[in-house]
């Protein structure tokens, strides 16, 4: 390719692509700024000082870590319930044979699409029935309702990508068909199954309407309610306050993304958009 | 050793038919190749004898005890696969381990069983290496292994050798039949090339669209092929079927008549619509009563294979020495030799009407 | 030992015992959280509901007339078809191209990936305060950065005024979301065997007409996967909408998903909001069975 279009694509493409990523500097760049610099007309771009206030103020002042700590809690019971749950169920849908397994199958898909303003106000009054509303369990058993059909759905085209000869010889080697699951199936599905787990993870992480409903009190409030709560409550909203919790919230999925991206993006080819 | 039995077995997946009504007795240490195009049942067969797929009906017995409810790990089998099958997480020794830990042999035990497998194959300096860092031949050798090492009574090979390089293929042909032979073990071959089945099997299986065709020696079914499937399947290039009729001595192909020997032939064969089928080296060129023009001469090296226009307009191989220099367009006189006419039934797939050892002299294929 | 031939045989019996074993657990939380609430929804639509006591009574098809004569039910399709197609588009152009973009060998090509990636994984929560900063009318960066680019003269009102707020949600949501469209786009794009490129150019065609032969029909399934899949996911969104604007103003950016909310937790008719999310339901039907039939197809 010639030296100067190559070096136009490249311009091109960075531009847009920084203008894509503008949000999320802005995000950060703002949480940097002292309070004095904030309400500048014009912004200032760059932030002249760099102060961390808000982050010692937001973990030291602010209900912020329990929320942390109550999303924590929820995103990994969900995902493992979830994931154990799915990899039974996908091993069982992918390589057994029994009557209405195909219609099961269709049945993951539908609930996969399924609204979740469908389902709230009947698990809004099963939760208050059953005594579970405000408590994080309601919330685990809520996610489930997208993150079950979700996993299942992931792990299922996992499952269809390891070679049945392996599980075969397995058998013929003398395994039963769990000794071969254990023996031979989960260790050829594990990126499959982080992927999932990661999926999921984040799913239950960022969920906002369930925890909305079915949660009002402070103290089992995840991030997503936690965090707007804060703007809500706030007399004066502070931004930068409200930026801080923003990076603070996103950073487990930073992590993901430094360390472990090639599993989220594995796990898009078998999300269903295979075409 | 042990025999195997297959009486009546049917596998049907829904509304298809994979395998109608297939009966086989394989004797103990015997060498049978399933022969067969894609899709014949030959595969569908192995993995029900494996215990991997269940017959819809019928029953399998292995040294004389039924198995149709046994799982794969107790039916005293080993399989090789053609996709070979290797845990691609675990080690080469650990793979060929892993079939005697299931069986609960203790761990120096094992590991002896192991050395001792990879003596026999060559794959000492492998041990601690994993499948993904093994070429195709090494893989397959070490599926080799894992199969030998536990000593079954049968062996179940998948089309083994088709993942191979053709000079691989040959060398690995060589060291089955050897192995099979200080093995003295029965063994179950499935395969679609013609070449394995002939030069290792002391029996081929031939199976096209989930039947049994024909069920004999490599000579056998080389030289009588039960019908036309087993006629044109086996052998390169495969048989010529002339699609006439017989009258009296005669077999009638358009305008010409080919004496026949009818006492070659069942006492039944009634005049009518046949077919006649001859082998490509039977054709003799040069004197006989057919005309024919040569339409293609290709020259493999060691021999000539021409493809001839008749008068009537059918097209027929002929196989003929590398030196012979036959132009295309020229126009050849030919004859069919005799003895080695076949007559079929007509149909798609029409059962043949010879006699049972008639149709060229029995060429003994492999030494017993 | 006298099994009946058209008895499965013993051992196919055990295997499929144990796979139905396997998946109890996971049909039993499928029927408790799912199956039963969605049963629910249609039970309590017949009914009337207030919602703090959760007290009510039987009133037949009552709330689907109302659905039906209503205004609500209509406009708010009419606004969620609005949202659904406009925020769709931007995705699926804004993808395509930064996909074919983000094919070529460009610098920093997996970091360039990771950044155009991030909002698709970003909590909504996150994007949506991130973005009414941007928005906003005094202090936004959005309104400064147009006004010294000379774009506009005066500081707009992003979210609080139509059509604006409209194009506000739908700018974000196609921020948010493109990201699927290009991982699914560039995923297709990396298997387009480069023959068919070789072929076209010595055929003789130029860089547009080899995007139009080539690139697009190879991409023909993928896109019709992804619109199906986005069209469904977005007409269901409900987080970004109501964090951002909650609806308004007044109603004009509440969609269906909303509206059910509204009606539910605002309005106290549990009932009411129940018959809208199923009318709601029906007219998602047409995607997910689109979609599932073609999934089904292919599998």
């Amino acid at each position: 390719m010639p030296r100067a279009r190559h070096l136009i694509l490249n311009l091109v493409t960075w531009s847009l692509v920084l203008l894509i990523a503008f949000p999320l500097f802005w995000m950060i760049i703002t949480s940097v700024k002292p309070q004095s610099e904030l309400f500048r007309i014009p912004p200032t771009w760059l932030p002249e000082t760099v102060t961390f206030e808000h982050y010692w103020r937001l973990l030291s002042e602010t209900p912020f870590l329990r929320y942390f700590r109550n999303s924590v809690v929820l995103a990994t019971t969900t995902t493992l319930f979830v994931v154990s749950l799915g990899t039974l169920g996908a091993y069982s849908l992918v390589r057994f044979n029994y009557r209405g397994r195909e219609t099961l199958a269709m049945l993951v898909l539908f609930t996969y699409l399924l609204p979740s303003v469908v389902l709230i106000i009947p698990l809004y009054m099963m939760m208050v029935a059953i005594g579970l509303s405000n408590t994080l369990m309601s919330l685990i058993l809520a996610h489930t309702t997208f993150a079950l059909p979700y996993a299942l759905w992931l792990l299922r085209s996992f499952m269809e990508g390891v070679p049945k000869d392996l599980e075969s010889a397995a058998l013929v080697d003398g395994a039963t068909r769990m000794g071969a699951f254990r023996d031979v199936i989960l260790p050829q599905l594990l990126p499959g199954i982080i992927s999932t787990a990661l999926f999921t993870f984040i799913l239950s992480w960022n969920e906002y309407l369930y925890a909305l409903v079915l949660v009002n009190s402070d103290a089992v409030a995840p991030l997503t309610t936690g965090v707007m709560s804060m703007l809500i409550s706030a007399f004066n909203i502070e931004w930068s306050l409200l930026m801080a919790a923003s990076v603070m919230m996103s950073l487990p999925l930073i992590v993901v993304f430094a360390f472990l991206q090639s599993y989220l993006t594995s796990g898009f080819g078998a999300g269903g958009v295979k075409g | 050793m042990a025999n195997v039995t297959l009486s009546k077995v049917r596998k049907s997946f829904g509304a298809f038919t994979a395998l109608e009504e297939l009966n086989m007795e394989i004797a103990a240490g015997e060498f049978i190749a399933l022969l067969g195009p894609s899709g014949c049942g030959k595969s569908t067969t192995l993995r029900i004898l494996a215990g991997l797929e269940f017959p819809t009906s019928g029953e399998i017995s292995i040294d004389d005890r039924r198995v149709n409810d046994l799982p794969p790990g107790k039916r005293d089998i080993a399989m090789v696969f053609q996709s070979y099958a290797l845990y691609p997480h675990m080690t080469v020794a650990e793979n060929i381990a892993y079939p005697l830990k299931k069986h609960g042999v203790k761990r120096p035990e094992r590991e002896a069983a192991v050395r001792q497998a990879a003596e026999l194959l060559q794959l000492e300096p492998l041990l601690d290496r994993k499948p993904k860092q093994l070429s195709g031949g090494q893989q397959q050798r070490v599926a080799l292994g894992r199969a030998l090492v536990r000593d079954p009574k049968v062996f179940l090979l998948d089309e083994p050798l088709s993942n191979l390089d053709a000079k691989l293929r040959s060398y690995m042909r060589a060291e089955l039949i050897e192995l099979h032979r200080r093995l003295g073990k029965t063994m179950v071959y499935v395969t679609h090339d013609q070449l394995e089945a002939m030069t290792m099997a002391t029996r081929i299986a031939v199976m096209h669209g989930g039947r049994l065709q024909q069920f004999d020696t490599p000579e056998m079914v080389y030289n009588c092929p039960a019908n036309r499937f087993v006629a044109s399947f086996i052998g390169t290039p495969s048989m010529n079927q002339l699609e006439g009729r017989v009258e009296g001595g005669a077999f009638i192909l358009g305008p010409d008549r080919i004496a026949i020997d009818r006492t070659m032939f069942r006492d039944d064969l009634a005049d009518g619509p046949a077919v006649l089928g001859i082998r490509p080296e039977y054709i003799q060129i040069g004197r006989g009563p057919l005309q024919a023009t040569v339409r293609l001469a290709e020259n493999t090296g060691h021999e000539t294979i021409l493809t001839l226009e008749l008068s009537e307009g059918s097209r027929i191989t002929a196989r003929v020495e590398a030196g012979s220099r036959h132009k295309v367009g020229q126009v050849l006189s030919l004859g069919l030799q005799n003895d080695a006419v076949h007559l079929f039934e007509p149909g798609e797939n029409g059962a043949r009407l010879n006699k049972e050892q008639t149709g060229a002299a029995v060429i003994p294929m492999r030494a017993q | 030992m006298t099994a009946i031939a058209t008895d499965p045989p013993m051992l196919e019996r055990r295997y499929a015992r144990l796979g139905v074993v396997l998946i109890a657990p996971t049909i039993l939380v499928f029927s408790l959280v799912i199956v039963y609430p969605l049963l629910a929804a249609i039970y309590l639509s017949l009914f009337s509901i207030y919602t703090p006591t959760l007290q009510g009574e039987f009133v037949g098809l009552d709330n689907y007339a109302k659905l039906l004569t209503q205004k609500a039910f209509w406009s708010s399709l009419g606004t969620t078809l609005i949202w659904t197609v406009g925020t769709l588009s931007l995705q699926i152009l804004a993808g395509v191209g930064l996909a074919l973009l983000l094919h070529q060998n460009i610098w920093f090509r997996s970091l360039a990936r990771s950044l155009v990636l991030f909002p698709y994984f970003l909590s909504t929560v996150v994007a949506v305060l991130v973005w009414r900063w941007l928005f906003n009318d005094l202090y936004g960066a959005l309104n400064h950065g147009l006004m010294q680019l000379g774009v506009i003269d005066m500081p707009l009102d992003w979210l609080g005024s139509m059509p604006n707020a409209m194009i506000g949600v739908i700018l974000v949501g196609a921020w948010k979301y493109f990201p699927f469209v290009v991982i699914a786009v560039l995923a297709r794009l990396q298997t387009i065997p480069e023959h068919l490129y070789e072929a076209a150019r010595i055929d003789g065609a130029g860089p547009v007409s080899r995007f139009f032969d080539v690139t697009l029909p190879q991409l023909r399934s993928v896109l019709t996967v992804i619109i199906l899949l986005r069209a469904i996911w977005d007409f269901k969104e409900f987080d970004l909408l109501y964090l951002l604007t909650g609806g308004g103003p007044v109603t004009s950016t509440q969609t269906l998903s909303l509206l059910v909310y509204q009606e539910a937790f605002g309005l106290n008719r549990m009932g009411q909001a129940a018959a809208y999310s199923v009318g709601m339901m029906l007219v998602m039907l047409v995607f997910m069975i689109l979609y599932i039939r073609r999934t089904g197809r292919e599998s």
